[in-house]
């Protein structure tokens, strides 16, 4: 079989409602990642009592499991295990973000712990209120240092939302894959569709990594 | 004043500590109500046992699958980071978009296109378990030349210019001056890499490839159990990976005392 270029470039009109879902699932998971990213950062700074010992558990347990496995879990086994029956796209966006969460856990803790201890007593010596400390001196600088990584968690999360196919959320290889079954046309839509996923992921981790750049000559 | 600071103290402590802990603790509290525990009691996981040597032979296929593919990837991203340092425009732009292309797209794409696009173009069929092999080690191929690359220069300049001076050839410069140096600074990340890959290979069951998760798939349509099976099965990805990152820190922790050393 040849290269048909009018299969590739019809490819795409097809691919805009998959590719909506797709945002839909990565902004959703982000959300919710940065969620309990933010309840697993004031657990592991404190490090110690029930919370800190929970986040640890939480951050280790959902470090090591696969993103498939969970899915899988969540959406054939939490009906029988939980009195909740989610749909696919909701068990998509958990899974995602319960993984995604961990890993937001440890940026969110790294970028606090990177601000320098001498700002925080700075602040303090020119008397600054708690509010003004934290919006005005320590989020700006955290941030800042947070941004790469937060960046190419987004890639991570947009590479992994297609895992949540396997569950029948119509996203944008899910899309492809039924196009493709249906035509037999492998190479045209798959390629397309690659080149859409390259296309979202590529700017934003080119973006992360000219972040970092600036972020280790401003330091 | 004092008294101030006091406050201060205990509005930290419940703005901190006590607001995130209830809020934790809520959460929890909410999934755990919501457990059918009458369910849970009747989950039979010794009917697992009869599937244990089926469980242990789709072990052994993603340890030997991220194995074998991580180091061939590493050999591949090692080529290809020397071949950056060649400064050969059209190879250098050849191999940034190979490693861009393999970065930036889901690593369940690629095997999907390797197993039913890249036929087309061959002519050469794959099995389900070899696309799984050839999609892992590309993709690793590329992350590693990333991480290649960086070993490579992180090795001071002086090192170059000492070869150079002493007239050693290329051949001797690379391989026995500059790469097992670059070599000892990728151990870490390439450690984490495989734990990555041993983990990132359960997608490889969206097409059958035969490792754990495909296993585990079986397992569940066969015996009607699937919460015993995927339960198992995340076990034993957390059981593996807990222990192969222990190994990582442990080697992370002998690479940075010899570098001390010198």
């Amino acid at each position: 079989m040849t290269w048909d270029w009018a299969v590739f470039f019809g490819t795409f009109p097809l691919l805009g409602s998959a590719l909506v879902t797709t945002l839909e699932l990565v902004i959703a998971s982000l959300v919710l990642a940065s969620l309990i990213g933010v309840i697993l950062c004031f657990g592991r700074l404190i490090g110690k009592g029930a919370l800190g010992w929970l986040a640890t558990a939480y951050v280790s347990m959902f470090r090591g499991l696969p993103e498939t496995v969970l899915i899988f879990w969540i959406y054939y086994c939490g009906p029988f295990v939980f009195d909740a029956r989610l749909s696919s796209f909701a068990s998509g966006v958990l899974s995602l973000s319960l993984v995604a969460g961990a890993y937001m856990g440890e940026i969110f803790r790294a970028g606090v712990l990177a601000v320098p201890r001498g700002q925080y007593e700075a602040a303090d010596a020119l008397g600054l209120s708690k509010v003004h400390l934290v919006r005005d001196v320590a989020a700006p600088q955290a941030f800042r240092i947070m941004l790469p990584a937060i960046f190419s968690q987004v890639t991570i999360l947009t590479k992994n939302s297609s895992i949540v196919s396997a569950i029948g959320v119509a996203e944008l290889f899910y899309r492809g894959s039924t196009l493709a079954g249906d035509t037999f046309r492998y190479f045209e839509i798959f390629s397309a569709v690659g080149l859409v996923y390259f296309a979202l992921i590529f700017p934003l981790s080119l973006l992360s990594q000219r972040l970092e750049r600036t972020l280790a000559v401003t330091r | 004043m004092r008294r101030r600071a006091v406050r201060r103290r205990g509005e930290d402590l419940f703005w901190y500590t006590f607001l995130p802990t209830a809020i934790a603790v809520g959460l929890l509290w909410l999934v755990a109500s919501q457990i059918k525990w009458s369910f849970v009691e009747t989950l039979d996981f010794a009917a697992l046992w009869k599937f244990r040597l089926a469980l242990w032979q789709g072990t052994l296929n993603t340890l030997i699958l991220t194995g074998v593919s991580v180091a061939l990837g590493t050999v591949g991203g090692t080529l290809l980071a020397v071949g950056l340092q060649l400064r050969f425009r059209p190879l250098s732009w050849l191999i940034v978009s190979y490693v861009e292309i393999f970065r930036n797209t889901p690593l369940l794409l690629q095997l999907f296109w390797i197993h039913f696009a890249l036929p087309q173009l061959t002519g050469i069929s794959t099995t389900p378990f070899q696309s799984g092999f050839i999609a892992v080690t590309l993709q690793s191929t590329a992350y590693l030349a990333d991480i290649a690359r960086a070993g490579i220069q992180a090795i001071p300049k002086g090192q170059w210019e000492a070869a150079d001076a002493l007239g050693l050839s290329a051949r001797v410069k690379w391989l026995e001056i500059v790469l097992p140096q670059a070599l000892k600074i990728m151990i870490p990340p390439l450690a984490n890499i495989a734990v990555g890959y041993f983990k990132a290979s359960a997608v490889l069951a969206l097409l059958s490839v035969g490792e754990l998760m495909t296993v585990t798939t079986r397992i569940a349509q066969y015996s009607f159990k699937p919460i015993e099976a995927f339960t198992l099965a995340g076990a034993i990805y957390l059981v593996l990976g807990a222990i192969f990152s222990s190994l990582t820190y442990k080697l992370e922790r002998v690479f940075s005392t010899s570098e001390k050393r010198q």
